[in-house]
């Protein structure tokens, strides 16, 4: 369940660093098609990022030879994780609903108070949640998984705007 | 972020068109660093050299073009995340049925002052949010941002017109005057100037919006920009426009003695009529015989609409 959870919040943090690398660079007016595939490619490359964090998850129970211990250690790293992200994932939720009322001011509110700053501390949360975990279970293979997933969470972004720039050079 | 008020914004510094003529003049790169070092402006200094010149040390028009495009393309972003679009329909429509109401003509033309890269017209056209009787027209100075603008109606088939313009000197007769994220462009005299310009035959109202200056309003304004801008020219505009907004007053004031043929109010200053600043508000102007049907119009909107007069 824990897995799955944040596997859950890592897609739909990425679908949404998807939406950010795709925004303000189109100025159509109708654009709910870009950003829907905008938020594809960003759910996308959060799976690339996903596997690789599954992938040393894998290799590192493979190798060590108390693997119940460490399996127990990423689930307790996992569950502090899980709260630390649910809990920002349900004030953004809870903004998107308060959004979905047709008026200007309202909108503008959750502009002002929730996305802009959630936006902006949103690396701060990621560093939050690891570290949170990380104190539950201090060993160096948590500490090695989570400092990957930190990389991936804050490098994600990025990627999606160089592949963003890669892909509209080649067009021109 | 420290950004001297007084600094001008560095948009509308990197180019230059003439009033009259519309023809561009070369901008020295050295005379604008000059500007901004002499006003301790030093993120603006950063920002502009970096820019390329030639061998003149003329800054390159079509690489300043090329960027005020992308500027304006991430500033859309601040528009459709605050619903500029929705905002503007929302007090046209009223002001389009006021003038209805009384002897018209029955094609009304909206003309768009500075309107860019053509948001609020375009967003207007594509939601068919004024009645298909009504032009709407966007003029601007800069050909680089009108071509931007036809570019991107034309690609959604939309029904606007853009024209490299001075707005007030259009063959077509405004009925209204829009504006969005302007007025704090006209700094002094040369915003009560402005409003003398909408005193003309034919032209029955205005509508502009702005940033609404509060104590909160240019770490607000930081804020959303650190979050989503991407060119640090867009970052410090977007925060100087705030530091630089208008008051209520301010504007009232100005649009008063410019154009004193026109009743004038500020609407949406505080939210929902409690003590919280919103980060637009608006400068609606109406001659004086279409008030009252405007107001009315409002409906339950009249609350946020200031002392008209």
């Amino acid at each position: 369940m824990i897995a799955l959870g944040l596997w859950i919040l890592a897609t739909l943090d990425a679908a949404f660093a998807g939406y950010r690398a795709a925004a303000g660079r189109n100025a159509l007016i109708r654009k709910r098609r870009y950003y829907l595939r905008a938020m594809i490619l960003g759910a996308i490359f959060g799976q690339v990022a996903v596997a690789m964090a599954a992938g040393i998850i894998l290799i590192t129970l493979t190798l060590t030879p108390d693997r119940l211990g460490l399996l127990r250690d990423y689930n307790l790293a996992g569950a502090r994780m899980l709260l630390v992200y649910v809990l920002y994932a349900v004030i953004i939720l809870f903004a998107f609903i308060i959004r979905s009322i047709r008026s200007v001011d309202i909108r503008s509110i959750t502009s002002t108070l929730v996305f802009g700053p959630f936006t902006l501390i949103r690396p701060a949360v990621a560093i939050a949640g690891l570290v949170y975990g990380i104190l539950v279970a201090p060993r160096l293979e948590v500490i090695v998984v989570a400092v990957t997933i930190l990389m991936m969470m804050l490098g994600l972004e990025r990627a999606l705007s160089f592949y963003r720039r890669l892909s509209s050079s080649s067009t021109n | 972020m420290r950004i001297p008020k007084q600094s001008p914004e560095i948009s509308d510094r990197i180019v230059d068109f003439d009033g009259a003529t519309l023809e561009r003049r070369p901008v020295l790169k050295s005379e604008v660093l000059r500007e901004f070092q002499a006003l301790n402006n030093r993120f603006a200094v950063r920002v502009v050299e970096k820019l390329p010149v030639d061998q003149d040390g003329v800054l390159d028009p079509q690489a300043m073009d090329r960027l005020l495009v992308t500027v304006h393309c991430e500033m859309q972003r601040m528009s459709e995340e605050f619903q500029h679009g929705q905002r503007m329909a929302e007090l046209l429509n009223p002001l389009l049925n006021a003038i209805r109401d009384a002897n018209s003509p029955r094609r009304l033309t909206v003309v768009d002052i500075g309107c860019g890269s053509g948001f609020v017209l375009r967003w207007l056209a594509a939601h068919r949010a004024v009645p298909d009787d009504v032009d709407l027209i966007g003029a601007d100075y800069n050909p680089a941002l009108i071509a931007e603008a036809r570019r991107l109606a034309a690609a959604e088939d939309l029904a606007c017109q853009f024209k490299v313009a001075n707005a007030f000197r259009l063959e077509e007769t405004a009925a209204i005057y829009i504006s969005t994220g302007i007025l704090h462009h006209f700094r002094g005299p040369r915003l009560t100037q402005l409003f003398a310009q909408h005193v003309r035959p034919g032209t029955r109202a205005f509508l502009h919006f702005d940033f609404h200056q509060s104590p909160l309003a240019p770490f607000g304004s930081w804020l959303f920009h650190a979050a989503r801008m991407r060119q640090p020219l867009a970052r410090h505009d977007g925060v100087l426009s705030a530091i630089r907004a208008y008051t209520a007053h301010e504007l009232l004031s100005a649009a008063r003695t410019g154009a004193p043929t026109f009743t004038s109010a500020v609407y949406g200053t505080k939210l929902w009529q409690l003590p919280i600043p919103r980060a637009f508000h608006s400068l609606v102007g109406v001659l004086p015989e279409y008030h009252e049907a405007f107001v009315a119009n409002l409906g339950s909107k009249a609350l946020s609409l200031g002392v008209i007069r």
